[in-house]
């Protein structure tokens, strides 16, 4: 799914972001990338959803080298990859089914299936009684879960996550875990940018560890749930 | 499935992505009516000026087109041409295709009007002898100094007075002001391009972050720009609109002082309504403008996002 060869990210202004970053994501897998603030986990996030175009090295998603796609490709490859952002970035003057309704919108899909898939996803997130509220109006752990709806509501295959718990209380950080987990075991593969190390320790799934832009380390702790091949390293 | 029928989805789909986008602009307008009401307003005043200055333009030719008809040439025939003679000439004159009508004035009403105006009774005038006058109205579109010239030229004709001065100086007057309203309209219609460009951009940019949002969840530039082509249409087009109704409410609000001046030179005066091209040009040439204004501005975000 997702495969890191000699990865560098150099930013204008001299910050180097990543280097030498080598990993490979099976399908149906789910890893956390964890590292200090700054050891370049949105960064690498950002790379594989082309936000950002590498310095050096390729970033291969279903095979296809992301950092060598045209402007006029990055909009089919950001469909086939949903992703949660530690701001949200939702629409705060639209109400939460139209923030959800977006990526549907954008395919073009007929307002029944529209109605049906959000609902769906509401559903999924424990929203759908919200589903006419205005986001402003909604808790923080609220909004992070209308992203997530938003991310998941076209399906796809790849599902990308910065920070998701970032301002949740333990209790909820852990609920939108669960969730993440049931979303991979439907057959999403799932990589998570996380400081949460306590979460990430209790879910025991295989941990990608950032320092300062290197891949320092990636384990699998305990018994790894995951059906998936073995780590490549 | 078929051919034909991927098709006819392909063709749902794309019906579908403008729906969507002509719905939100209209949305993204009315959550925000204040803003939206200022931009509309801002565009529809710049519009007004170039529209009014026209029209004010338009009615002062018309009005000078007007004065020129009022206009006559006094022609003093020779005092020994007698009422026949007076009358023949008259209504030769009449043919003409320069000439709009002749009304001859014969020496007792001649002198009637000369005691009038002077207030100098018959006995103190006495027997001076007044000749023949024919009071000659000019076509409206005729070149009255010619005129003036032929009939000089006539026999029978001792002499033929026009008083162009204050004629010829007001259209010199009107043909300053002319160039002076051609020069202000490109302007202020060159105004009109920049804060229709700057007002989009600057609404643009306010909601950059709904152009990131979709970016990132894989909107192609073209769906972006879309719904804020369509504002920038919808808010050049309500300029426009706003712009005529303003230029509207100014003529029926000069309507009433004009009829007074027409009333007070002795001929029905009313204020044209500039032309329906005009505006139909005038309101859908602001929304394409805003078309143009939002693209601009679009095409800058969607690089920002799209590395």
């Amino acid at each position: 799914m997702i495969v890191f060869e000699h990865v560098a990210k150099r930013y204008a202004g001299g910050v180097q972001a990543l280097s030498d970053v080598n990993f490979r994501l099976e399908p149906g897998e789910m890893a956390f990338l964890t590292g200090h603030s700054g050891a370049g986990k949105s960064t690498l996030l950002r790379l594989i959803a082309l936000l950002e175009r590498p310095s050096r090295g390729q970033v291969l998603f279903e095979g296809r080298n992301v950092g060598r796609l045209s402007r006029r490709q990055i909009p089919a490859l950001r469909r086939r990859v949903g992703v949660i952002f530690q701001d949200h970035k939702l629409l705060t003057d639209r109400t939460v089914f139209d923030n959800v309704a977006l990526p549907l919108h954008i395919a073009g899909l007929s307002f029944a299936e529209i109605k049906r898939r959000v609902g769906a996803a509401l559903d999924q997130v424990g929203l759908r009684e919200k589903s006419g509220m205005q986001v402003p109006v909604l808790s923080g752990g609220e909004q992070q879960r209308v992203g997530i709806a938003r991310a998941i509501v076209a399906k796809p295959p790849l599902l990308l996550a910065d920070e998701p718990t970032g301002n949740l209380d333990p209790a909820l950080s852990e609920e939108l875990m669960r969730l993440f987990c049931t979303l991979n075991e439907l057959g999403t593969t799932v990589l998570i940018a996380t400081h949460d190390l306590y979460l990430v320790r209790q879910l025991g799934r295989r941990t990608l560890v950032l320092d300062h832009g290197r891949m320092v380390d990636d384990t699998v702790p305990g018994a790894p749930r995951t059906m998936g091949p073995e780590v490549l390293r | 499935m078929s051919r034909a029928g991927s098709m006819q989805a392909g063709l749902r789909g794309w019906f579908r992505r403008h729906a969507y986008s002509l719905f939100s602009s209209i949305g993204a307008l009315v959550r925000a009516p204040v803003a939206s009401g200022m931009t509309v307003g801002v565009l529809a005043i710049a519009l007004c000026l170039p529209l009014g200055l026209y029209t004010a333009l338009a009615n002062l030719n018309a009005m000078n087109t007007d004065l020129e008809r009022l206009e006559s040439i006094s022609v003093f025939l020779d005092t020994d041409l007698d009422a026949t003679g007076a009358r023949r000439l008259a209504s030769s004159l009449a043919t003409s295709p320069d000439v709009l009508t002749v009304d001859p004035i014969s020496p007792d009403a001649g002198m009637r009007e000369l005691a009038g105006a002077t207030g100098l009774d018959d006995l103190e005038l006495g027997e001076v002898p007044l000749p023949w006058v024919l009071e000659v109205t000019p076509a409206r579109e005729g070149d009255v100094g010619g005129l003036a010239g032929r009939l000089r030229a006539l026999d029978g004709i001792d002499q033929v007075i026009v008083d162009l001065g204050w004629l010829r100086r007001l259209e010199a007057l009107l043909g300053v002001f002319a160039r002076l309203v051609e020069l202000v309209a490109v302007l202020f219609g060159l105004a009109v391009l920049f804060v229709i460009a700057n007002t989009i951009r600057a609404e643009i940019q306010s909601r950059h972050e709904e152009i990131e949002v979709m970016a990132l969840v894989g909107a192609t530039p073209a769906w972006i720009r879309r719904p804020f082509l369509y504002a920038g249409f919808w808010m050049g087009l309500l300029g426009g609109l706003g712009a005529w109704l303003l230029v509207q409410a100014g003529l029926w609000m000069l309507a009433g002082p004009v009829r007074e001046l027409g009333a007070s030179y002795g001929t029905p005066a009313s204020l044209q309504a500039p032309p329906a091209a005009l505006i139909v040009g005038l309101v859908v040439g602001s929304g394409v403008l805003g078309i143009a204004g939002a693209a601009v501005a679009v095409s800058r975000q969607i690089h920002r996002i799209n590395p």
